[in-house]
């Protein structure tokens, strides 16, 4: 019963022109402030297998796992600003891998950390944001702190809406400023106090392409200054700067049968590391009925080791890593999110299993022995004021 | 899921909230907030309520001052002058005045002299209004928002139970239907369209998924002398009957402009109405004195 | 890969997508065709993902860091 596509009659595009000048019809202004206040809370479970005691030295061993507890609140203030405060607690607890060495047999293994770790971390983030007729524009200061590590950061973001509303170009900038002061324990740390800065730039634009779907691209740069180095790996230098690239693509199409969205999402990483990544997230959005939301998700993640990533490290080289981050493996990761609505409540839960392998990578290097898998669930509680 | 039904009677006719919504305590809120638009609209826009905003509008013809209005007010204005321009002037706010002479009730045609006496007060051309005011420049002319009110009132209730958390649900200010929210494809409402001839019979069924719906029709004000049919749209530049259309109905994004369309269509010659309904682009459905149907819309579900 | 992306926006700039109205954005305003429609749940999972792999952000612009492992 849609009205049928192609060319308006000219009869048609004055009426409804002139009818959506009512009140009424005002609700379908692009950049619009919140309505009411939401309030969401969400609990986390992040837990990383033990690895292999065939790639450890010591047998198997317990790595990581954090709880994270989130509290989100929006609300809108005045005709056209909004204010949202988001903070989260997580509880970290664990062993992580303190270096690479060789064994016997001559294959790399992993020396963890012995004691294990305990850290708590405490973020805040305010945003204000201020809508207007074409477009909406924020400032968010995000404030973090751990035992080690304290992280002060702004950004200002914009959108601008073309005349017609069919493109929305976007563009943001942010720096922040962190703290690294390791806590001293069972291993020795690669500083007692040090810093980072980081500033990052980011432009998009995003197009409706159709009634039923909308894309996007994006294009980011990250320059890191300062201690980069991870100050609990034994054998861990990194340059001190790194300039990071990432384009990203994004596409949203709706169906009208099953009644569902298909979101999938891109982005292609760089920097003069010597990294680089693939990145692809698939997600179906499923519909059943008006409140209940089933969304399978499937995540393929590949990354290109760092130049100067190597398992067993060469310490007399200027930077060197044998950081399993920095090097070459594939991730696929994927799960299952649940929503449900009742009222102004909304109750969800989301469970993810992520596994990585150096084989599934299309880049090659060497296989890092600390690759990990990890299980995520999380559940969460919103309720809207209406 | 819990289908709730809630009838009440506003601007002069039956309305209809189908709501599915499993909250009790926001489905009742949602209906309260539904009728109290409802009751807002009809006080503020109602000709026969003397305090309303177009009783007073109306009183001040001729004053030389103009009536202070508000958006919404001048909003209406606006969308009744497209109608009236895209209309080439069929559609004239202004046209109410014929009521005067015309008594459908009576049995008797007016007599031409009546009738010519009030071509004058006719004339949206000569309204003067702005966003900020309305001024009828003669005494005695008047003007009637009951062409678009009870259309604006159905998208404008649609759209505040959506805000009130309503996800499903469907508006019908007898006969001009809004759904509320997106819309759904795979889950359309059925909609009976009302017969121009059978009183309580529908002519059609069809799935109303999203937008708007309305319908336009020579129902029951009419006269028949020595067998010939004198329905209820006149034409306001002669102040005599349409030889239209019997009934249209439109659907559209908005239940507003489905209506401004179907009225537009009916004020039409026959044959130039159902031209135009087949370029404007719109799903429709339209009957003729013959009973005979068109449009695409019959054939969803006849 | 600056060409491609180069590339991609002309496309887009050029790609002759039909007028989609104000009215007609209903569809659009769903909750699955928004970018983000979870935010606690993305930052989660990107907080998470960054942690554990080299790269990060391409969203927006970058935030601070944390000492996460």
């Amino acid at each position: 019963m849609a009205s049928r596509p192609g060319d308006k009659h000219p009869a048609l595009l004055a009426l409804t022109s002139s009818a959506l000048l009512l009140p009424a019809y005002q609700g379908v202004r692009a950049d619009a402030p919140p309505e009411f206040i939401e309030l969401g809370t969400r609990y986390s479970k992040y837990e990383e297998d033990n690895t292999q005691g065939s790639k450890t030295f010591g047998g198997s061993s317990q790595r990581y796992e954090v709880d994270a507890a989130q509290f989100h609140l929006l609300a809108p203030v005045l005709d056209s600003w909004a204010v949202a405060v988001d903070v989260q607690w997580e509880d970290m607890s664990g062993a992580s891998p303190w270096f690479v060495g060789q064994s016997l047999d001559g294959g790399p293994k992993v020396i963890m950390s012995g004691a294990s770790i305990e850290d708590t971390r405490t973020e805040v983030s305010v945003t204000t944001r201020y809508y207007y007729d074409r477009g909406n524009a924020g400032f968010n200061y995000v404030h973090s702190d751990e035992d080690d590590y304290e992280s002060n950061a702004v950004a200002l973001d914009g959108a601008f809406n073309s005349a017609d509303g069919m493109t929305t170009y976007s563009a943001a900038i942010s720096t922040s400023a962190d703290d690294i002061e390791p806590t001293q324990g069972s291993v020795p740390t690669n500083t007692l106090k040090d810093n980072k800065d980081i500033s990052s730039a980011w432009i998009g634009v995003s197009r409706i392409v159709s009634k039923n779907a909308i894309v996007r691209f994006g294009l980011a740069y990250t320059y890191r200054d300062g201690f980069l180095t991870d100050p609990y790996k034994k054998n861990d230098r990194r340059p001190s700067e790194r300039n990071e690239w990432a384009f990203s693509t994004g596409y949203r199409q709706y169906f009208f049968w099953p009644d569902g969205a298909l979101q999938a999402d891109y982005r292609y990483f760089d920097d003069d590391w010597g990294v680089a990544s693939h990145t692809l997230d698939l997600a179906w959005h499923q519909n059943l009925g008006e409140r209940t939301q089933l969304i399978p998700f499937l995540r393929y993640y590949s990354q290109g080791e760092a130049d100067f990533f190597a398992n067993i490290a060469d310490t007399d080289k200027r930077h060197y890593s044998d950081d399993y981050r920095l090097s070459s493996f594939g991730a696929v990761s994927g799960g299952l999110r649940v929503r449900h609505e009742i009222g102004n409540w909304a109750l969800s839960a989301v469970g993810e299993r992520y596994e990585t392998d150096e084989s599934w990578g299309v880049y090659s290097g060497q296989e890092s022995p600390a690759l990990v898998n990890y299980w995520r669930y999380s559940f969460g509680l919103d309720y809207i004021f209406r | 899921m819990p289908h709730l039904e809630h009838r009440f009677r506003a601007m002069g006719g039956p309305c209809r909230l189908r709501l599915d919504c499993a909250d009790e305590a926001l489905a009742a809120r949602a209906i309260a907030a539904a009728e109290s638009e409802a009751r807002r609209l009809e006080s503020k826009y109602s000709r026969y309520l003397p305090d309303s905003l177009t009783s007073t509008i109306n009183r001040a013809a001729g004053s030389g001052q103009a009536v202070p209005i508000d958006p919404e007010t001048s909003g209406l204005l606006g969308f009744a002058h497209t109608l009236w321009q895209q209309s080439g002037g069929l559609f004239d706010l202004t046209a109410g005045v014929l009521r005067r002479a015309w008594d459908f009730k009576s049995g008797r045609l007016p007599a031409p002299d009546a009738i010519d006496a009030l071509l004058p007060l006719i004339g949206w051309e000569r309204v003067q209004w702005d966003e900020a005011g309305v001024c009828l420049p003669l005494a005695g002319m008047e003007i009637d928002f009951g062409g678009c009110v009870k259309e604006y009132a159905s998208d404008s209730i649609a759209n505040l139970l959506a805000h009130s958390g309503i996800r499903r649900g469907l508006v019908d200010m007898a006969g001009d239907i809004a759904v509320v929210g997106a819309g759904c494809a795979t889950d359309p409402w059925p909609v009976g369209i009302r017969h121009p001839r059978q009183r309580g019979a529908a002519i059609a069924h069809i799935s109303l998924a999203g937008g708007g719906l309305a319908s336009s029709g020579d129902y029951e004000r009419c006269l028949l002398i020595d067998g010939r049919r004198y329905g209820h749209i006149l034409s306001p530049a002669t102040g005599w009957p349409v030889r239209g259309l019997v009934a249209v109905s439109i659907a559209a994004p908005q239940c507003l402009v489905a209506g401004g369309s179907a009225t537009i269509a009916m004020l039409k010659p026959e044959a130039e109405a159902l031209a135009w309904l087949g370029e404007l682009g719109l799903p429709w459905f339209a009957v003729d004195s013959e009973l005979r149907c068109y449009g695409e819309l019959s054939q969803v579900s006849p | 890969m600056k060409q491609l992306a180069i590339y991609l926006f002309v496309l887009l700039c050029l790609s002759g997508c039909e007028t989609v109205q104000p009215w007609e954005r209903g569809t659009l305003a769903k909750r699955e065709m928004q970018w983000q429609p979870d935010p606690m749940e993305t930052s989660l999972q990107a907080q998470v993902n960054s942690s554990k792999e080299a790269s990060s952000g391409g969203q927006g612009a970058a935030g601070g860091g944390c000492g996460c492992n």
